[in-house]
């Protein structure tokens, strides 16, 4: 009852509170010419505003040391009121200030340059307030729409990858739609499912929990990731909050770093028309090197030799049955097509000094590298509003934005079959053009195709933002925010994947459907004030959260149709049978506030602080309190180096401490509850335990020190951001593993155990050349982290003794050491650790293998010549992986073998390579290779160097088109990759799964 | 700018207000849950929670009809089926006998079971707390519960040796369970069945055979004498069976397997109406070469000429030159109209093969071949040629291999319980070793649970 009437009460104080700014706007909208006086010797200036490439619009021209403003329009023009003592401010971001003296001019003509090195003047989203890049005392990364828009990419994580420090991100797989992981300054949580960061777009929390089901899944390792939804030419920036200044005020949200996404404004002057083409093409970046026929037969005969049996009835590919002259490369044949890519893009964007607007669209289509008729479609609309009253003291913003994803795909990934098939395997179609089945002998691969998984997608992202300006030192604001996504994904296995032989007709077809919807709304009411006096600055921030989140997903089987037809229509089944049907209700709650300290632009001081609860929680242990500080110096600015540094341009020192916490747990958790479980047994749907009950866990807390230097060198020419950081994680939250004989597979508890992240950022920016004519800016990053285990009390006695290892990381293996060959045997060996003889886990499994990135990064150089542009960046890891050996199965048995396989012992004596063949019944050799899979030998050094993105394009001049703006471009991604690495691709952590493709594109850009 | 200070307040006072609201995050139960407590108060809830242990009998672990289950795969791994499938499925380890203590079926046989087990006991632990249940209700459920948990020990016995003996929700004693003395296990899983056949009903609580009634922890009960060598507790156990007038053997072969049989004591109901069983879907098979699994042509010869159910029960598919033959014991692959057959998890005949051989171990020896030779002529042959005690428990062998062929392992049970396994299987299975008698305890078992070590030799 108490839920009930706040849940009254809140709509209507909320239309109190909009009410009140709305209308102290209206009474102070008639005061308005109250502050401006008037001169005696004003006049009208006008002028234009160029660089090199032509006209510039939307630069800000400010009579100085008054509020006396204009902004250029889309020819450049501006028009301003000034007398002729006055300066006129001329200021465009990326470009120098440049300050001219009206005197007698009344038409001025100013050339800005651009200035690749003021990137400190940049103003940085920090969430809940914003921060000039030289003042800030956070660690923040960000990529702007620059850097986003010339990838050929549709996820906007990928976007990311090896442009910032500290920030690692790896792709599930290679089928549009598929996941990325992220992870930010390491893994925290024992949990491996609750190290996402958060995710804000333009004010408003977006939930990256899955929307799919294992059913539903398809041909992605990863159930379907939300964040797919994100379009990244929507994107204007991309902030990355990483150290404890930044982000304590997301409090409990904020242990994994805070990603900001803030999309497109309108942009005032003329409206301005833009359209992008683009089309490309994508391929499989590496194939694996199998065996060709000859050497696989070989394998297979000498294989039954050494069993000394003859092969079997079913072992067709050597009993005689199949062709052993026919060789077919499976890889090539399964996934080796291309995939066609086509893009549109439009934006249209104008407006007046107050009031500005934006309106875009896109629309993208990829086919697949499977045959078949596979494809994914995106499209969507995005939509900005900004108005600022006329005594600019009320602004509002909104921005909302639709995207629906199609996506049709197969159910199967035949990445992996496309591996292990053996190379003589019969024809896929027969002459008549049927799918072949080799009478029975073998599973045709593209029956798997006739297996579909189809994802439907709408999100809808809206908010809108209020502020006025109550005193000139104080501003009360509010965001309101809402998402509603809907997600539908099905996979269908008709009767039709099954060989005709078998005479399985459409009542063995199947349908699992998945309805996922998902809705929410965050108020956040602040209140912000400023003042500066003598050489100081403040800024005081407090605000209120409210969140809630609601969801719902309804998994449905339909067995058996009446026809294959019929298959997406459940009504036609003959069996319908409820999956999951799960509600959930997620409701969080805050209070937060920012102090920033500013004495002489010299000493900051940042604090911040939230109190969270969270109905993740049960009653008592809902709320926490999470805080940091932060400081920086800039001492570049004391007069000692003002005076007599010139090489030492901008030095700052910056340090933060403080905590955020994690709530990433799924919701209910806390309750003892039966769940329907969807089991029918005679009419009555199966109540179910839903869990080990534990009521009393509370929240994980995350303490963060940062300390970094940040120097530029010859006017910030060379601009060098050295960064460490410690992360520690401690009252860790987790799924504690438990044996089976529990009869479930975790609980949900606080540990006791310190896990502590310490890394080094490196971020380096040099302006190799800097002329009206050619510029040439390269930035490299790279960061080196360590993950460790620092404290478990009673990790022996614990069900995570054989997992972890104190003083360790957390993504560590503990495997067999691989001692060789047996020359004897032909067998693999291993160390007995403790010499009992035998080998067995967990004695002997003591081999420690830390599969985290050894150090990351990126290598960007951006060149510019008139009106050519060229980007290219390389992206590198140092790490250890799974190798080629893990997919393929044992040697010798019906799986086809990367051709490194053929090194292996033959005869007693021999002591390098690979174990003997054996068709699967030597049982010594399965065990051997068993140990073999789960030794040190199979996980190899997997670093790379991947040519991440090129693109190149031409800016057409604009006399030759009378007006018409054009831009040619090529773009591409993942063109070149350099490793040693054995298996398919080093970037790539899902074996059996299709990886990154390597994409070209070409295109068109039209600005009218 | 007292306006001003007016409006400042009042914005003031707003997030005042904001900020008293700590009820918000306070939420009710989501609509798929009920809190356990009130489960086991209400008679509907309380079956609705033995109808989900039941399903997942059906569904998953042990003894489901699914190529999981034992019937294929200890199918597999004895001298019952020859594997067809493709090599990289979970089922080659099984069919070479190379199973490693990594292989994920054999972590699922422990895991589903021991889940199941744990759904026994919550519902044993949540009926006793039950202040409204009536006791007639509670009782049922109780013994129900208790033979689930039985059953499934039973079965893990068999398969692992010893194993830990489950008998609370707890998880703080559950996760360090040590492994119990086989006899140990043998002793509660007694003590669990002879309780439960004093709690259950006589008669089926349910039509059909559904649901098992007292017969059925009789029945198991018989059986757990026989394994353990009780014979006397064995055969007079079985008795009680075969002398209630509800069962009764069908002299048809092709009515034995059929939802209505007289000889069936306990069976699964389909998950819905039309719906057959998983055993016909996964052994039948209707052209060449099989596309899954072949019965082995020496279980083909076992069968004496005249045997009704080498007709009944085998398939035959032929291509000209090769001949393939299936279990048809469940004849309906697919769907049907509503269902005709379900599975079966308890007959009449393994009780008179019980009797047979406890009597026969006893010297009973006319008694045994009378029980023996009830079975042989229901399947229309006559009676057995043996005579000494050993001929004679011989003979009951060699009937339970043709009378149980691919049904829950009984033919790898058979030949472990008379030390037969190695001379049997050596000869017909190149991966054959002695000590694959028992399956390994699951790796990641022993690692989270070093209380179960040592790991069976072998592994």
């Amino acid at each position: 009852m108490k839920n009930l009437s706040f849940n009254k009460g809140r709509p209507s104080c909320l239309c109190i509170f909009i009410f009140a700014m709305l209308l102290s706007n209206q009474i102070y909208s008639s005061e308005l010419t109250f502050g401006s006086y008037v001169k005696q010797s004003q006049q009208q200036i006008t002028g234009t505003v160029t660089d090199v490439a032509g006209p510039l619009p939307s630069v800000t021209v400010i009579v100085k040391g008054t509020t006396t403003s204009a902004v250029t329009d889309e020819k450049g023009n501006f028009s301003i009121t000034a007398s002729s003592t006055d300066i006129l401010v001329f200021t465009f971001i990326g470009y120098t200030t440049q300050e001219i003296i009206v005197g007698r001019q009344t038409s001025i003509k100013v050339i800005l340059s651009e200035d690749s090195t003021q990137l400190q003047e940049v103003t940085i989203n920090a969430g809940y307030y914003s921060v000039k890049e030289k003042e800030r005392t956070g660690s923040i990364s960000r990529i702007t729409s620059k850097d986003i828009e010339t990838q050929p990419v549709t996820n906007m994580l990928a976007t990311m990858q090896g442009r910032m420090a500290g920030v690692s991100i790896t792709q599930n797989s290679g089928v549009p739609g598929g996941g990325f992981d992220i992870q930010i300054r390491g893994q925290n949580s024992l949990r491996s499912d609750a190290n996402r960061p958060l995710f804000i777009i333009d004010g408003v929390p977006y939930a990256s929990e899955t929307t799919g089901f294992y059913l539903t899944a398809g041909a992605q390792p990863t159930t379907t990731s939300p964040l797919n939804s994100i379009n990244p030419s929507d994107i204007e920036s991309i902030e990355v909050l990483k150290d404890a200044d930044a982000t304590a005020i997301y409090g409990s949200r904020g242990a994994n770093g805070v990603v900001l996404i803030t999309t497109k404004k309108g942009k005032a002057g003329k409206t301005t028309f833009n359209v992008t083409t683009m089309n490309g093409t994508g391929r499989v970046t590496r194939f694996m090197d199998l065996m060709n026929t000859e050497q696989y037969l070989a394998m297979r005969n000498e294989a039954f030799v050494n069993d000394g049996i003859q092969p079997g009835p079913s072992d067709y590919d050597v009993n005689g049955t199949w062709d052993s002259n026919k060789y077919t490369d499976w890889q090539k044949e399964l996934t080796g097509g291309t995939v066609q890519i086509n893009d549109v893009k439009y934006s249209i964007s104008g407006g007046s000094a107050k009031t500005q607007f934006l309106i875009s669209g896109d629309f993208h289509k990829e086919t697949s590298v499977f045959p078949g008729e596979f494809r994914y479609k995106k499209g969507g609309v995005h939509v900005n509003l900004n108005h600022t009253s006329d005594d600019e003291k009320f602004r509002a913003q909104f921005s909302g934005g639709y995207t629906v994803q199609d996506n049709l795909q197969p159910g199967t990934d035949l990445s992996a079959v496309s591996k292990r098939l053996a190379p003589n395997a019969p024809s896929l179609y027969t002459p008549d053009g049927n799918l072949n089945w080799e009478n029975s002998t073998w599973e045709n691969p593209l029956s798997l195709l006739e297996s579909k998984t189809k994802g439907r997608t709408g999100d809808l992202l809206a908010n809108v933002l209020f502020s006025y300006q109550i005193l000139p030192e104080l501003t009360v604001k509010s965001s309101f925010g809402f998402t509603d996504l809907r997600h539908e994904e099905s996979r269908t296995m008709p009767s039709s994947m099954y060989d005709p032989a078998y005479e399985a007709g459409s009542e063995y077809s199947i349908l699992y459907l998945n309805t996922t919807s998902r809705r929410s709304w965050i108020v956040e009411p602040q209140v912000e004030w400023s003042k500066s006096w003598n050489k100081s600055r403040t800024s005081v921030l407090a605000g209120v959260t409210f969140q809630q989140l609601n969801g719902r997903q309804l998994v449905q089987e339909g067995d058996g149709f009446a026809s294959n037809a019929l298959i997406y229509n459940l009504a036609s089944a003959y069996v319908v049978d409820i999956r999951n049907d799960s509600e959930q209700d997620y409701r969080y709650q805050a209070f937060f506030g920012r102090a920033n300290y500013n004495y002489d632009d010299r000493y900051i001081v940042n604090l911040t602080g939230r109190r969270d609860g969270s109905s993740r929680f049960g009653p008592g242990k809902q709320f926490a309190y999470f805080g940091a500080v932060g400081a920086a110096w800039l001492f570049t600015n004391e007069k000692l180096f003002k005076e007599h540094s010139t090489f030492l341009s901008f030095g700052k020192l910056r340090a933060s401490y403080g905590t955020s916490g994690s709530d990433q747990i799924g919701d209910y958790q806390f309750m003892d509850t039966y769940t329907s479980s969807g089991n029918n047994y005679n009419g009555i749907s199966g109540l179910q335990p839903t869990r080990l009950f534990n009521p009393d866990f509370g929240w994980e807390s995350n303490t963060k020190v940062e300390v970094a230097l940040e120097t530029g060198f010859l006017k910030d020419r060379i601009f060098l951001t050295t960064g460490w950081y410690s992360n520690r994680s401690s009252n860790q939250l987790v799924g504690i593993p438990l044996p089976g004989t529990t009869g479930f597979s975790s609980i949900q508890a606080n540990l006791d155990a310190t896990v502590e992240n310490q890394g080094i950022e490196l971020t380096l920016r040099t302006v190799n050349f800097h002329t009206e004519e050619f510029d040439w800016t390269t930035s490299f990053n790279i960061s080196a982290s360590r993950n460790k285990l620092l404290s478990f009390p009673d990790l022996e006695g614990s069900t995570y003794q054989n997992q972890y290892v104190i003083g360790r990381a957390l993504n560590i293996r503990k495997v067999y050491h691989y001692t060789g060959l047996d020359p004897a045997s032909g067998l693999y060996t291993f160390q007995d650790v403790n010499g009992d003889g035998s080998l067995s886990a967990p004695e002997d499994k003591q081999t420690v293998l830390d599969l985290n990135p050894k150090y990351f990064g990126g290598l960007q150089n951006q060149i510019s010549y008139k009106g050519v542009q060229l980007n290219f960046l390389f992206q590198f890891v140092k790490q250890d992986n799974y190798n080629a050996t893990y997919l393929g199965g044992m040697p010798g048995i019906m799986s086809n073998q990367p051709i490194t396989v053929l090194n292996h012992w033959q005869h007693p004596g021999d002591t390098s390579g690979y174990q003997l063949y054996s068709s699967g019944v030597n049982g010594a050799a399965v065990e051997a290779f068993s140990k073999y899979y789960d030794s040190d030998a199979t996980i190899t050094d997997a670093s790379y160097i991947r040519l991440k993105n090129v693109s190149l394009s031409y800016t057409i001049p604009e006399k030759w088109l009378s007006g018409l703006k054009c831009r040619v471009f090529v773009e591409g991604q993942n063109l070149l990759t350099i490793t040693h690495y054995n298996g398919a691709d080093p970037e790539f952590r899902s074996p059996g799964f299709l990886p990154p493709l390597k994409i070209f594109t070409a295109g068109l850009q039209f600005t009218l | 700018m007292k306006n001003i200070i007016f409006k400042f307040s009042i914005s003031l006072m707003l997030l005042c207000f904001f900020c008293n609201c700590d009820s918000f995050v306070e939420i009710d139960l989501p609509p798929g849950q009920l809190n356990t407590p009130s489960v086991f108060e209400d008679r509907t809830t309380a079956n609705a929670a033995m109808a989900d242990l039941y399903a997942k009998l059906r569904d998953s672990g042990l003894i489901t009809g699914n190529g999981t289950g034992l019937s294929n795969l200890m199918g597999n791994y004895t001298d019952e089926l020859i594997y067809y499938g493709s090599a990289t499925t979970g089922i080659p380890p099984f069919y070479n006998n190379t199973l490693t203590a990594n292989n994920g079926t054999v972590a699922s046989f422990w895991n589903d079971s021991y889940n199941q087990i744990y759904s026994a006991n919550a519902i044993i632990q949540g009926v006793a707390a039950s202040v409204s249940l009536r006791q007639p209700d509670k009782d049922q459920l109780t013994g129900e519960a208790l033979f689930v948990r039985a059953l499934i020990h039973f079965y893990l016995v068999n398969l692992y040796g010893a194993v830990p003996y489950i008998t609370t929700t707890d998880y703080e004693i559950n996760r360090h369970a040590g492994r119990l003395a086989t006899e140990l296990v043998y002793q509660s899983i007694i003590t669990d069945l002879v309780q439960a056949q004093n709690l259950i009903e006589e008669d089926y609580v349910v039509a059909e055979r559904i649901r098992p009634n007292k017969g059925a922890a009789i029945a198991l009960l018989a059986r757990v004498y026989l394994y353990h060598g009780d014979w006397a507790e064995a055969s007079n156990t079985a008795s009680v069976v075969l002398n209630d007038s509800q069962y009764g053997l069908e002299s048809n072969a092709n009515m034995v397997f059929l939802k209505g049989s007289t000889s069936t004591i306990w069976q699964f109901k389909p998950m819905a109406e039309g719906v057959n069983t998983a055993e016909g879907g996964n052994f039948v098979f209707t052209s060449g070469p099989p596309p899954f699994v072949a019965l082995r042509e020496d279980l083909v010869n076992a069968f004496e000429a005249g045997d009704h159910r080498r007709i009944s029960w085998i398939g035959t598919v032929s291509d000209g030159s090769t001949t393939w033959y299936f279990a048809n014991k469940y004849k309906e692959q697919t769907n049907t109209g509503s269902s005709v057959e379900y599975s079966i998890v308890l007959r009449l005949s393994e009780q008179f093969l019980i009797r047979a051989e406890a009597r026969a171990r006893q010297g009973e020896l006319s008694g045994a071949k009378d029980d023996l030779n009830v079975v042989r002529h229901a399947a229309g042959l006559g009676d057995t040629p043996a005579v000494s005690q050993q001929e004679i428990i011989d003979a009951i062998l060699r009937e339970r291999r043709v009378e149980l062929f691919t049904e829950y392992g009984h033919r790898f049970f058979d030949l472990k319980r008379s030390n037969a396994l190695d001379t049997t299987l050596s000869t017909v299975k190149t991966g054959w070793n002695t000590t694959d008698a028992l399956l390994p305890v699951p790796e990641t078992e022993l690692l989270l649970n070093p209380n179960l070590a040592p790991q069976n030799t072998g592994y």
